[in-house]
């Protein structure tokens, strides 16, 4: 009986930790933020041909002492760059849209990923395939204008 | 109530549950759509015809939705089909399709880009097509696609995004479709496990 009683005290309380956990949505975290600078890492482009659209992901993590913004993006690979993020609405839809300038508080990280927050590069002026390497400028408020060359790759 | 009339009950209940888990660990996935009769005429990236499912009978399809021109969210989709692809031990029966939704830029040579961009083998189709059958086609499997104008393009109709569906169906031998599944964040793990039943 005992053994039975604490069998349902387990299933009960699994299943109640389960349907509690949830992912968080946020694009933001401050875990290993390197203080001191504005540090940009783990940047990479989708391959895609001349004509179609791009998307550049990294980490942007703000070590300063500071709040900062990313005011705006560019790119030389691509007529226009903006900062879009990808969305899902109650229908199960999705889709993307071009968003505003991003804060970036003080000891905190900016994740552009796959499904959330990237960089669109729209109508690539010419082919970028695997072992390319794109260059993008970030425009922040406070310590300027950022660029760097990321490599194409594919997802995995 | 003592505990010695509670304890069977408990166990008829605790049995219960268990076995219903088991079956529904074991059971094969329901049909959600039959298209075993249905010919729906698309195009593949050689710009040869291709009948829709008719051609893929005889073996398991993975079918997924996309346009090229979406930088994000398809890549994603396509992403999780290679890792699909790559789970599986063995891939003979298995095929992976993937049905562009955005027909009047997606020619089969734009597809054929694609493919190579992101380094899809043979097993991959990618389809495009006619819009009516197209059109047709996503209708009957209930997949969404509607063009949007970003504030920034709007004074150019050519160019546009799209919102849209986000589903990969699992297709068996026979042509009718068996398990849906969010495509861009599905676990390749729930599919191959779909996949086994079928096989």
């Amino acid at each position: 009986m005992t053994l039975l009683k604490h069998f349902l005290l387990v299933l009960i309380v699994g299943s109640i930790a389960i349907g509690c956990s949830s992912k968080s949505s946020s694009q933001k975290e401050n875990k290993n933020v390197v203080l001191g600078k504005l540090e940009l890492s783990n940047g990479w482009a989708r391959p895609a041909s001349q004509g179609q659209n791009g998307a550049v992901y990294l980490t942007i993590a703000n070590g300063t002492a500071s709040d900062d913004t990313l005011l705006n993006v560019q790119s030389d690979a691509a007529d226009r760059a903006e900062l879009h993020e990808s969305y899902k609405d109650e229908n199960s839809t999705v889709g993307m849209r071009p968003v505003d300038r991003q804060p970036i508080p003080e000891s905190e990280k900016l994740l552009l990923k796959p499904g959330g927050l990237h960089i669109m590069l729209m109508n690539l002026k010419r082919d970028i395939a695997v072992g390319d390497s794109v260059s993008v400028s970030l425009e922040f408020a406070q310590v300027g204008t950022r660029t760097l060359q990321v490599p194409v790759k594919i997802q995995e | 109530m003592s505990n010695n009339s509670f304890t069977p009950t408990l166990q008829a209940l605790c049995t219960a549950l268990l076995l219903s888990l088991a079956i529904l660990a074991c059971s094969k996935p329901e049909t959600i759509k039959d298209l075993s009769d249905a010919s729906y005429k698309l195009l593949n990236t050689d710009s040869s015809t291709v009948d829709f499912p008719q051609d893929y009978k005889g073996n398991i399809s993975v079918v997924s939705f996309i346009y090229t021109h979406c930088p994000d969210v398809c890549p994603v989709i396509t992403a999780n089909m290679k890792n699909i692809q790559s789970g599986l031990e063995d891939t003979s029966d298995i095929q992976f399709i993937e049905i562009s939704f955005d027909p009047q830029r997606d020619t089969p040579q734009v597809l054929k880009e694609y493919k190579k961009f992101f380094q899809l083998n043979s097993q991959f189709s990618l389809l495009t097509g006619e819009p009516a059958p197209v059109d047709s086609l996503l209708s009957q499997l209930n997949i969404v696609a509607k063009k949007i104008q970003p504030d920034s393009l709007q004074q150019d109709s050519s160019k546009y995004d799209m919102i849209h569906s986000n589903k990969i169906y699992l297709m068996d031998k026979a042509g009718k479709i068996r398990a849906e599944y969010p495509a861009s964040n599905v676990p390749p793990k729930n599919v191959i496990e779909d996949i086994q039943k079928l096989r």
